[in-house]
């Protein structure tokens, strides 16, 4: 190979390495180029979609806070209110055990009685009532053949528990159970009262 | 004397009750202290085993139970039509008078208002002998129907005296009194029926002309006829309900009556919002002006259910007896059959398939039996039709199934609702290849004197497209369509079209809901010509793609909903548009 | 109500599973309730399924473990079973007989309901049509709930029901209506984290306060799962119809209701119908489903979720079968694009709003929405019976049209069906899409829509 083809040749490399390289620069150029532009949009997304979720997030905490304290503020009445029926449940409940045992008292029991006996159909049965009414039940037990008051006395307000004389049917018509069943009204009424409820 | 028992065991719908040695079979009793209505339904000494048509929540042993002395049975009269019911003749508007928007219990009702005037115009005098199922009079009930007042199926007959003059009168007014060997019976505007009876007829017609329902999938490939049964088995969410609304709503009937039995809530709304509304094609009148709806929905007392069937095919043949075309649509017949499983099952019987009692088939026939066209009993000489159809639920839309399976032997028509062209929304999703019908032959004869003559043979050739197809499927799902050669090609293209351009029906579009029986004739006439030309032009060279490209194809597609019933003419355009189109893509004319 | 209460029997003939069996019982009713006492002391609930001949059986719904025959006794109690209802319902927390689980005391009633309901008068409801955005676009555009709807979620194990109803929940409205809504949700045998997650969600959107929770998780006693939903639709029904609030009642998961109901009908020896369920299962659910819908002359409506997990995703299985014999339609998840991770995962060819058709349209969504929906279920099912075909023959097997087809099925899946957990479209936004899907076809593949609606929205490309 001559010099003059060597250099010839060196040429036509350099040349096209230097095309090439400046294919490349274009290339590259153009690439960059493309990649800024579509990274701005992007960027502006990214940007909007932070702030937008961070919004979101915001809305979301705000309204579970309005939502939750809300509710909790509610719940605090509630309880407060049941606070407040309470204390008068107890209050009447003490003064049903304190009242006296008059003519009324005994009307009631032997409505009572007869509920009872009634319900189980027969009046072969055992009553049991508490220490302060045992004496009042004794005398109108008279009336209902074959009944008898249990020995044992029981923690009540007042009223009877009628049982059958085999134990298999019970029929609790104390005070205290009529009063349990009337409780969710009684809480109603109460709850008017105070201007609460509907 | 009437019964007079105490309850002494409660069970859901079922109660027992002793001390009724006088009750009767399927006698109506009332039972409890809230007065619920029951049926005695079996009698054990002097227990009687009652199902209980109300709720029996805090029905308790001691209370008690009076018999009426009566089976149940059902007031017929005019007043019926446009009225809904409950499973044992309540009007449920009634019911909501006493108890607002909640079914309330004990509850007792007329059936029909007994105050409402008529205007009665007498067609018999003072003098004549009159029998059972003479017309003795008619009222005007609704805009669409003449009501004929007729004396009693089980009245003996007699010599007419009292008669009253043409004028206005209410249910209750005696119109005229019957005499004979001394016994004088007055006759009314209303008499009662026992719903668990088939009402007398003359004589039985073959059942030779369709019930044209507007459908083409049911009128032109499988049609049913006048006093006809057919049945309607599928899937839920298959358009079982849908499909026998569009019966209800368009059968060229004059009397339909309508049975929810066991079914939605809303859906009975549906009928009652939407039906005031509708038109009947033919008279222009509102279509509640001959629609009667017994509904028990599913959550009402299943008691109640058994006996809405009754109920129902009770007032449809009373109807027929006036001469009148009735149709009766019942959704659904399996939860009636689920019905019967669950008193047998509290009645402790040996239970056959499925729990279903032994005698489920035999229910199911003489269900199906009160369909037919017949001559009514009396003078003067009417005839009138009971068309049944019944829906059925399979589970898990199995049809081999005990109530699909027995329903089958009774009945003519099948129209199999499939669920996979639900899925792929081709409604009325009913199968070509699994329906059929028995009365193609019976009524080829009506659309030939009517219609066309050639109806039956076009019929047979669309048919053979489609069970073509059915073959050629399988070796396209195997191979890809381009196996087939283009001749089998062209026949998937025309058996899709005939999929979508007559199979399915829009019963949700104006234009679509109802087609005309000339309309469908037309219809089903392109495009078997469609076929017959396309076959014709590939052998004349046209390509398959030519034929697929036709503006013509999206045309004939679409003229099932473009195309109004009052503008068939167009559908003769169409047929001339075809021609030309086939002619173009052959270069040289094509023949018929 | 009333003071007098009933007789407690203390002769217990039998115990079997779920029931007591109470002999010389006098004075006892069919459905009331029973109060049982252990010999400890401890009390349940139950009820009377059957009665007489001087026998009681009893249902107890916190289950019979640890009774005895000596020592038990059953309380007739007097009365049906109630639930006490007020507006301060909401936003309370109650285990599955609807007693306070959160600590407060018991709601002060405004009025004892008995938990069965009655069934409405069909002649007294208002037909649905007051189309709900819930902003999911499957839904919205292909399967439109409507107000007083019964439409279920027929799930598989492990799948996104729970989230899927969850977004419902909070993104439900009328739009362009300002109305009271609450939502009352009744989980029934879900393990506690599904309820939780629930709660969490409500809590999130700041909706608790309109809500009402019933909570009967995986081990809370199998049996109260008869009464959650009974009570959990008593209150939605009193908040609909007493107080006129549009009410969404979530019931999750139903299978495990029916579950409890074959407890009690094997332990009663029932002849069982299919897989051993009771041959009255569809009567039953029925009279839980129907208790959703719209009464002429009041304001409000109860529109019912219920959610059921099939076993072995088998919809031909008893339970979600006779559910969609009752319910207006249903929702199926499909298990393929559930693995896909598409969410919701909402095979559309086998779910159906059967309100859909009243509840769209000109003056709801647009004129447009129905025509366009059927042509989206076509196409969709074309493109799945192409997707089969190109898994025998190969794509190059298709012809030009096939292709475009498959094109629609991804299309579909991507843009229209896949959706964020806290995506929110309008029903503009949902109708948009399914045009783009549409417009994938040549107008000569367009047989179900109108020219005029073609012209107007089909997008060229």
């Amino acid at each position: 190979m001559t010099d003059s083809l060597l250099a010839k040749s060196i040429d036509k490399i350099l040349e096209k390495t230097e095309k090439e390289i400046l294919v490349n620069l274009e290339n590259s150029f153009s690439d960059a180029k493309q990649t800024l532009d579509d990274s701005i949009p992007k960027l502006e997304q990214e940007f909007d979609k932070i702030i937008s979720d961070g919004k979101k997030e915001a809305d979301k905490i705000e309204k579970q806070i309005i939502g939750s304290s809300d509710l909790e503020v509610r719940n605090k009445q509630l309880l407060t209110l049941e606070i407040a029926i309470d204390k008068v449940f107890t209050k009447a409940l003490e003064q049903i055990a304190n009242t006296n045992r008059s003519a009324d008292y005994s009307n009631l029991m032997k409505t009572l009685l007869d509920e009872s006996t009634k319900i189980l159909s027969t009046t072969k049965v055992i009553v049991s009532t508490n220490s302060k009414d045992k004496d009042l039940v004794q005398s109108l037990l008279s009336k209902y053949p074959g009944a008898e008051l249990s020995s044992q006395t029981i923690n009540c307000l007042g009223g009877v528990v009628v049982k059958s004389k085999d134990g298999a049917m019970k029929f609790d018509n104390t005070l205290d159970a009529r009063i349990q069943r009337l409780k969710p009204l009684i809480r109603k009424e109460i709850a008017t009262k105070f201007g609460v409820g509907n | 004397m009437a019964a007079k028992g105490r309850i002494v065991w409660v069970s859901g719908p079922a109660v027992k009750a002793d001390g009724m040695s006088d009750a009767k079979m399927y006698e109506t009793v009332v039972v409890g202290n809230s007065k619920l209505v029951g049926e005695v339904i079996r009698l054990t000494g002097d227990v009687a085993f009652i199902q209980v048509y109300e709720s029996t929540s805090g029905l308790k042993p001691g209370e008690p139970v009076v018999g009426t002395g009566n089976p149940l049975s059902v007031l017929l009269g005019p007043g019926i039509i446009g009225q809904i019911y409950d499973g044992i003749q309540r009007p449920l508007k009634e019911l909501s008078k006493a108890s607002g928007s909640f079914i309330g219990r004990g509850i007792t009702t007329t059936p029909v208002d007994m105050i409402k005037k008529y205007h009665f115009v007498p067609t018999i005098s003072n003098g004549d002998n009159v029998a059972a199922g003479n017309v003795i009079g008619t009222v005007q009930e609704t805009d669409l129907i003449v009501h004929s007042i007729m004396v009693p199926p089980d009245h003996p007959g007699g010599k007419i005296s009292n008669m009253v003059s043409e004028g206005d009168y209410n249910l209750e007014t005696v119109l005229a009194t019957t005499e004979k060997d001394g016994e004088k019976i007055p006759l009314k505007m209303y008499h009662r029926w026992p719903v668990r009876k088939p009402r007398p007829y003359q004589n039985r017609y073959d059942p030779t002309v369709p019930l044209l329902t507007g459908q083409r999938v049911i009128d032109t490939f499988f049609p049913i006829a006048k006093g006809g049964t057919g049945s309607i088995p599928g899937a839920f969410g298959t358009g079982k309900t849908v499909t026998l609304h569009q019966i209800a709503k368009w059968a060229d009937s004059q009397v339909v009556v309508y049975i929810g039995c066991g079914e939605r809530g809303n859906e009975m709304t549906e009928v009652l919002v939407e039906f005031p509304h509708l038109k009947d094609p033919r008279s222009g009148k509102p279509l509640m002006d001959r629609t009667v709806l017994v509904a028990n929905t599913s959550n009402m007392p299943v008691a109640a259910r058994e006996a809405s069937i009754y109920t129902g095919v009770t007032i449809a043949e009373y109807y027929r007896d006036m001469g009148y075309d009735v149709v009766l649509v019942a959704d659904s017949t399996s939860r009636w059959a689920e019905s019967l499983r669950e008193m047998s099952g509290r009645l402790e019987e040996m239970p056959a398939e499925e729990g279903y009692p032994s005698y489920l088939a035999s229910r199911l026939a003489e269900f199906y039996e009160r369909a037919g066209r017949v001559k009514a009993v009396g003078s003067p000489d009417r005839d009138g039709s009971v068309t049944l159809v019944g829906a059925v639920s399979p589970s898990g839309g199995d049809f081999t199934e005990p109530v699909t399976t027995h329903t089958m032997r009774f009945i003519k028509t099948f129209w199999a609702l499939d669920a996979k062209l639900a899925y792929s929304r081709h409604y009325p999703s009913i199968n070509w290849m699994n329906s059929y019908s028995g009365y193609l032959g019976d009524i080829a004869k009506w659309w030939g004197e009517n219609i066309n003559s050639d109806w039956l043979s076009l019929r047979s050739e669309a048919y053979g497209v489609l069970q073509r197809e059915d073959t050629l499927k399988e070796i396209v799902r195997l191979l890809g369509p381009e196996a087939l050669p283009d001749e089998e090609k062209l026949i998937l293209e025309v058996a899709r079209m005939l999929k979508i351009g007559l199979l399915q029906q829009n019963s949700f579009d104006d234009v679509d809901t109802y087609c005309s029986p000339q309309k469908q004739y037309k219809l089903l006439k392109l495009l078997v010509e469609f076929n017959r030309r396309g076959q014709q032009a590939l052998k004349e060279g046209a390509s398959l793609a030519d034929i697929r490209a036709m503006p013509i194809v999206t045309t004939l597609l679409k003229a099932r909903m473009d195309i109004k019933d009052n503008e068939i003419s167009k559908l003769d355009q169409l047929d001339i548009d075809m021609k030309e189109q086939f002619k173009s893509i052959i270069g040289v004319k094509v023949t018929n | 109500m009333t003071a007098k209460g009933g007789v407690q029997y203390s002769k217990i003939a039998e115990i079997k599973g779920p029931l007591v069996v109470v002999d010389d019982v006098e004075n006892a009713a069919f459905d009331e309730l029973v109060e049982i006492e252990t010999k400890e002391g401890e009390r349940r609930l139950g009820k009377v399924l059957e009665v007489g001949n001087g026998k009681a059986i009893v249902q107890v719904f916190e289950g019979t473990t640890g009774l005895s025959i000596s020592g038990t006794s059953a309380k007739f109690v007097g009365k049906l079973m109630e639930m006490p209802v007020s507006k301060e319902v909401l936003g309370r927390v109650f285990d599955g007989l609807g007693r306070p689980k959160d600590g407060l005391p018991d709601p002060i009633a405004d009025k004892f309901i008995d938990i069965n309901g009655e069934p409405m008068n069909p002649e007294q409801r208002e037909y649905p049509k007051d189309f709900i955005q819930t902003g999911v676009s499957v839904i919205d555009g292909m399967i439109t709930l409507v107000r007083g709807q019964k439409l279920p979620i027929f799930s598989g194990s492990g799948m996104s029901h729970n989230i899927l109803a969850a977004q419902i929940a909070r993104q439900a409205n009328v739009v362009g209506t300002k109305d009271d809504f609450a939502v009352v949700f009744a989980a029934i045998g879900v393990q506690y984290s599904e309820a939780e997650y629930f709660r969490r969600s409500l809590e999130e959107s700041g909706a608790l306060k309109r809500s009402v929770l019933f909570l009967n998780t995986a081990d809370d006693p199998a049996i109260e799962r008869i009464i959650t939903p009974r009570v959990a639709l008593t209150v939605a029904e009193y908040l609909a119809f007493d107080l006129g609030m549009h009410v969404l009642v979530i019931l999750t998961d139903m299978t495990n209701y029916a579950e409890a109901l074959r407890e009690i009908s094997a332990a009663r020896e029932e002849v069982p119908g299919r897989k051993g369920y009771p041959g009255y299962l569809y009567t039953d659910l029925s009279t839980i489903y129907e208790r959703a819908g719209k009464l002429n002359g009041r304001k409000g409506s109860v529109t019912q979720v219920p959610i059921l997990s099939m076993p072995s995703d088998d919809i031909t299985h008893p339970i979600p079968d006779l559910t969609g014999y009752i319910t207006e339609g249903q929702v199926v998840l499909g298990r393929d694009l559930f693995r896909q991770g598409v969410y919701p995962p909402i095979n559309i060819l086998m779910s159906l709003s059967r309100l859909m058709k009243d509840g769209i349209g000109a003056g709801s969504t647009r004129e447009d929405h129905s025509e366009i929906s059927n042509q989206v279920y076509d196409a969709y099912s074309r493109a799945q019976e192409v997707r089969a075909l190109a898994g025998i023959v190969g794509k190059a097997g298709l012809t030009d049209i096939d292709l475009k087809y498959m094109d629609v099925g991804d299309v579909f899946e991507k843009e229209f069906l896949t959706q964020a957990t806290d995506e929110n479209r309008t029903i503009e936004e949902t109708l948009t899409i399914l045009w783009k899907i549409v417009s994938k076809l040549p107008k000569n593949e367009i047989t179900k829509i109108k020219d005029k609606y073609v012209d107007q929205y089909y997008q060229e490309n």
